[in-house]
């Protein structure tokens, strides 16, 4: 089983405030940290628990900048045999092309695969269409939300997906095939620094985007960054103890709470 | 940094069991890890994790075995073969991508100053290269936040020059090398020290004993003077820098943290800073200075609970200090503040850092 990997390097945003410059063309990231895009590292797993069990090999595949080699490093150290890297110094917000890339890289470079793993979304521009859009180009099947691979045979895999409303749907899945992985699928293998280190002796391809780039055009434009607008809406409670619990009392009773 | 162990010296004589504060009330055997290593027998799944750094078994040892270097060997394979606790791989991620192991904004960690009426310089803006190394979890926690902020308003007052890195500083990675990921100490330890390097930095006031130690004995000879904070201020309140014009009228049972006192044998100091103290009883816990009982705050475990429920030291602490009518446990490590504090309370007695104290006291 060979399974292809797209993973991601992305800004870890959660804990910070963003600040929009250029009138409102970019985002500043100049002091944000870097780190793999959540959804890549429980597919990576995923794809190396498989093989691990059944034989074959994982090939993790990233677009980026030179950067993005640390993700593939990253991989490797977790148990993928290759890392290639789609050299672009631009960002790619828009799925479609991201996608497209991906599928002219496939095919110009006939790259062998039976599966191919996607994050559900990344982290930063939380499209969750690249997988869904590649399946297309590449007319193959694809099934997105999984959270869980119960059985991988020679030409299928028995694949759950999670539905609204607590459901899940397992369903069957014919091979070759393009899969978005949820997060929560499996946990994550620790990898360590010096794993890591170790993984940097394994030679990672870097292949020149824009080979890749024929009928790549993107289909949407960021126009603009803005922040949410700010609502009204917080209470602040007086800050003697026994005012403020008076007063929160009453507001459970208004609310029907207590 | 690589301490040599000398696992085949030990004759099991049991001192660091007996030492040892987690032996005997938890499956954690350190006498029996030691056998264990030297016949190179399996050792259990998580038993290594019970170990809280407080390094007692390696000072009492006759044989200079170094147990809790051991330990950190264990745990070190064991970081490599990604066999750790999902909580403890959560603190070194964050570590690895914010430089705290709480994975708080990088851009954040200076923060805390802006609560001090005046303005704290960095580093390099200042004359006497002093640099006053604040520790993740004083940088962001909002209880120990108030420390660096209370440090640095005391210095202040008593004209001692000093200024921070900010965001440029990163985890001192003390306990990331106590949880065994040596390669992510490495690449924090070289990044501090070029960051030292680059300002010029001359003295280290560290607000953290775990920083202190790792900064002071395992990132090597820096030429810089490493101190923690109560080493400042001791003598500084001696010499009457420090004018107070207040009473702190309680009885106050000190704590010693494991890396302050029994690790790096600053006893005396916290001790005389809170003696000058006018109105301040002070009392001494049954097991004080050398022998002082472990808070269970290091060697990794302030991120993770251990599997098995046992009498935590904190509770014997919290107790002894009410049975001997303590109104207040003073302390001065951010660890054992935060792990005392929840048993202490519910036993109607504070827990407080010494700057705390001194905050009540100081003239404003």
């Amino acid at each position: 089983m060979n399974i292809l990997v797209f993973t991601k390097r992305v800004p870890a945003t959660q804990e910070e405030e963003l600040r929009i410059t250029s009138e409102g063309k970019r985002v500043d990231l100049s002091k944000i940290p870097f780190k793999v895009n959540d959804w890549d590292n429980y597919s990576v797993e995923e794809a190396v628990r498989i093989i691990e069990k059944s034989g074959g090999a994982v090939t993790a595949v990233s677009i980026g900048d030179t950067e993005s080699d640390e993700v593939l490093r990253r991989a490797i150290a977790m148990g993928a045999k290759d890392g290639f890297l789609l050299e672009r110094g631009e960002i790619l917000h828009d799925p479609s092309t991201r996608a497209t890339l991906m599928y002219n890289f496939i095919k110009k470079e006939n790259i062998p695969f039976d599966a191919i793993f996607t994050g559900v979304q990344s982290e930063d521009d939380q499209f969750a269409a690249t997988g869904g859009i590649l399946a297309a180009k590449l007319r193959l099947p694809f099934v997105s939300m999984v959270i869980g691979i119960d059985a991988v045979e020679k030409d299928h895999m028995v694949v759950r997906r999670e539905l609204e409303g607590g459901l899940q749907e397992r369903i069957t899945v014919t091979l070759p095939c393009v899969i978005s992985i949820q997060t929560g699928i499996n946990e994550p293998r620790y990898v360590s620094i010096m794993g890591v280190r170790k993984a940097s002796k394994v030679e990672r391809k870097v292949f020149n985007a824009a080979q890749y780039e024929e009928n790549v055009s993107s289909k949407i434009e960021v126009i603009q960054w803005v922040y949410p607008q700010k609502k009204a809406g917080a209470t602040l409670l007086p800050a003697d103890i026994e005012m403020a619990c008076k007063e929160l009392l009453g507001i459970l009773k208004e609310k029907g709470v207590y | 940094m690589i301490v040599e162990t000398k696992v085949f010296t030990c004759i099991q004589c049991g001192k660091c069991t007996g030492s040892c504060p987690e032996s005997g009330k938890t499956p954690f055997n350190i006498r029996m890890l030691m056998r264990k290593r030297q016949f190179q027998t399996k050792i259990e799944e998580g038993l290594p994790w019970y170990c809280s750094s407080c390094g007692a078994c390696t000072i009492r040892c006759p044989r200079d075995v170094k147990p809790s270097e051991v330990i950190i060997e264990i745990r070190s394979s064991l970081v490599e073969n990604g066999e750790i606790p999902l909580a403890l791989q959560k603190a070194l991620e964050n570590t690895f991508v914010q430089k705290n192991p709480w994975g708080r904004a990088r851009t954040k960690r200076g923060d805390w100053s802006g609560k001090l009426a005046n303005t704290v310089p960095h580093v390099r803006e200042t004359q006497s290269k002093r640099l006053l190394f604040t520790c993740c979890i004083q940088a962001y926690d909002p209880r120990c936040m108030v420390i660096p902020v209370n440090v640095a308003h005391i210095l202040m007052k008593c004209g001692v020059e000093f200024g921070i890195l900010g965001e440029e500083e990163a985890c001192c990675g003390n306990e990331i090398r106590r949880i065994g990921e040596m390669g992510l100490f490495e690449e924090l330890e070289e990044e501090n020290k070029t960051t030292f390097k680059e300002y010029g930095v001359q003295e280290i006031i560290a607000l953290s004993p775990h920083c202190m130690n790792v900064l002071k004995k395992e990132y090597g000879d820096m030429g810089i003077k490493i101190s923690h904070y109560t080493e400042i201020l001791a003598p500084l309140m001696r010499d009457g820098a420090l004018s107070m014009g207040g009473a702190f009228n309680k009885k106050v049972i000190y704590h010693d943290p494991c890396f302050l006192g029994k690790q790096n044998g600053i006893f005396d100091e916290p001790r005389d800073i809170l003696s000058a103290i006018q109105g301040i009883e002070l009392m001494e816990f049954s097991r004080s200075r050398e022998n002082s009982l472990c808070c269970e705050g290091g060697g990794g475990r302030m991120f993770f609970e251990v599997e098995t429920a046992y009498q935590r030291n904190a509770v014997v602490r919290a107790q002894e200090a009410f049975d001997k009518g303590a109104q207040v446990i003073a302390t001065s490590c951010p660890f054992c503040l935060m792990t005392l504090e929840e048993q202490a309370v519910e036993r109607g007695i504070m827990v407080k850092d010494i700057s705390e104290i001194l905050m009540e006291v100081v003239e404003q």
